[in-house]
């Protein structure tokens, strides 16, 4: 299987505070890779440090062989690398269609046309309301993204995260502050999102019943670096990922 | 199909205006239409990309001494306005390269200190712009366009219709602009510049366009102004007249495609009363902003588009 993202030995530091250390990790395409750890593990950091959104101060970060350490997070996109954040970040006045849009135009390159009109971007629209189908938004279309309920939030950011149409997808916590239920759900979508459209997701997790029922690949972090990573398997029997992070339920 | 009518009928009142309205109506209403431009760029930085710029000002007079210079070396209307529409649009692509790569706080105190300089320019550069005394003696050159088209200018009835022609283009333009794919990208960056960037777009390079088309609807603003006063002082580059389309836009309705046409009109009435009884007009003029704004947070138009409602 190839690697979509490779990194060699990537650092980010914070004062004396390592966020990420000496990371060398690979990501395989079409393996769904859930990226664990306790709080301060350097999960975010590192999702940050891959999607563009923060530049590393050591080692190098590879695209299916391409070289984008220094590279802008517009970019990124553009070469098939998108995400979602931790903290909510949606376009909270725009409307729900437009926030699906935003994306889809911007991956048509159609979002520099000062004179045309939104209207008549037929295959724009046409994108715009499958991916809304996809995330089952359709019937919130018009209400503005900031007035959707929390649930509906963190669909509509899964929405425009996967509206770019990205090879490599991150989800930072996609499911936070929603019920089990709900999580479940989220969940499963991007699992089927991730075989409709052929794109590889890495997400970061906490619920670990989801994350062992749903990956294919795990990796552990702690302090910075990278603890073990594996198959779902290998981590639950990996004693040292159990005393630091899992404890004896799982 | 209401507001399709109403806006028609505004339009035909306007273009029938100088038949029943004196001089000093018509004047007014060159002053709402140019503020109104001044606004709707002001609005597209403020209210579309999320930029509040405090030194619009200084574009308006680069549009308004660039207009002005052609003017006094070449008698040409439409010469003029283009050029100082250009002059304006030059200066704040040039200077928005600087200004853009910062937001908030940093942003607005960067171009109301590159409004300063622009006002410094106007106030030390004698020999371009005559310093304190300004330019004077503008002629209201005529409306020429060779082989086609030759309209006098000397009439303030003439020169009313074209403000008005040049202000509905504009308007229909940014009309436009707003509500195209471009226009969601800029609102895209006000809300979030951070998932704007996620999405693939180059925030800078956006807000360098808005920057840019900001500043030529001052410059087109600035540029009508010449053949109407004749002259042109440094003040129209000062700081506080950076403040008229704040509060035009502040009492219209940021977010809002209209906002800033109808602020401009209820700017220059409030005035126009308020000035009838005191000369500390302002006072009472930022009165009734604060207590609109406090009482409409998104301007007069948000009762018609609902609160903080976009047009």
């Amino acid at each position: 299987m190839n690697d979509i993202i490779r990194t060699e030995g990537l650092g980010k530091y914070f004062g004396e505070m390592a966020a990420v250390h000496e990371v060398t990790l690979s990501l395989k395409e079409g393996l769904f890779t859930s990226i664990i750890g306790p709080n301060g593990a350097g999960k975010t950091t590192l999702i940050n440090l891959l999607s563009g959104y923060l530049l590393p101060d050591r080692g190098r970060i590879f695209f299916r062989g391409t070289d984008v350490t220094r590279m802008r997070p517009d970019k990124r996109v553009k070469m098939g690398i998108s995400r979602s954040f931790q903290v909510m970040n949606i376009f909270p006045r725009l409307t729900v269609f437009q926030n699906i849009l935003l994306p889809v135009l911007s991956r048509l390159n159609k979002n520099s046309r000062p004179l045309a009109s939104l209207r008549s971007q037929k295959e724009v629209v046409a994108e715009a309301e499958k991916t809304l189908q996809e995330v089952w938004l359709q019937e919130e279309k018009d209400s503005p993204a900031g007035e959707l309920s929390h649930g509906d939030q963190r669909l509509l950011e899964l929405g425009i995260a996967v509206a770019s149409n990205p090879q490599l997808c991150f989800l930072d916590e996609p499911s936070s502050g929603m019920n089990p239920i709900e999580r479940i759900k989220v969940l499963e979508l991007v699992k089927k999102l991730s075989a409709e459209r052929k794109t590889t997701f890495a997400i970061v997790e906490h619920d670990m019943d989801v994350v062992f029922s749903l990956s294919d690949w795990i990796v552990v972090m702690n302090r910075g670096e990278i603890l073990a990573e594996g198959k779902p398997t290998e981590i639950r029997d990996n004693q040292e990922v159990r005393d630091i992070y899992l404890g004896e339920e799982i | 199909m209401k507001k399709t009518l109403a806006i028609l009928s505004l339009i035909v009142l306007l273009f029938l205006l100088p038949l029943f309205a004196g001089k000093y109506i018509l004047y007014m209403t060159i002053h709402i239409m140019l503020l109104s431009l001044f606004s709707l760029g002001f609005n597209l930085l403020f209210g579309y990309t999320g930029l509040l710029s405090f030194g619009q000002a200084g574009f308006y007079a680069a549009g308004a001494y660039g207009c002005a210079k052609i003017l006094l070396a070449f008698p040409s209307l439409l010469v003029g306005i283009i050029g100082g529409v250009a002059v304006a649009g030059v200066a704040s692509f040039l200077l928005g390269i600087l200004c853009i790569r910062h937001t908030r706080i940093y942003f607005s105190m960067l171009t109301l200190s590159f409004g300063m300089m622009i006002f410094s320019l106007a106030w030390k550069w004698r020999d371009m712009t005559g310093g304190d005394d300004g330019l004077v003696g503008i002629p209201r050159a005529p409306l020429e366009i060779p082989g086609l088209i030759r309209l006098n200018m000397t009439s303030m009835e003439n020169y009313y219709y074209v403000v008005l022609v040049f202000s509905l283009l504009a308007i229909f333009l940014f009309h436009r602009i707003v509500h195209s794919p471009m226009g969601l990208t800029f609102q895209g960056i006000r809300d979030s510049e951070t998932r704007t960037a996620c999405v693939g777009i180059s925030v800078r390079n956006y807000r360098l366009i808005s920057f840019t088309i900001a500043g030529m609807y001052a410059g087109l603003a600035g540029a009508l102004l010449p053949p109407l006063e004749s002259t042109v002082t440094p003040p129209v580059a000062h700081w506080s007249y950076s403040a008229e389309p704040v509060l035009a836009t502040l009492l219209g309705g940021i977010y809002t495609f209209p906002g800033p046409i109808v602020g401009a009109f209820l700017f220059y009435v409030l005035k126009d009363i308020i000035v009838r009884f005191t000369q500390y007009w302002l006072i009472c003029l930022g009165a009734i902003v604060l207590v609109l704004v406090l009482g409409f947070r998104g301007g007069v138009v948000s009762i018609f588009y609902g609160k903080g409602g976009q047009g």
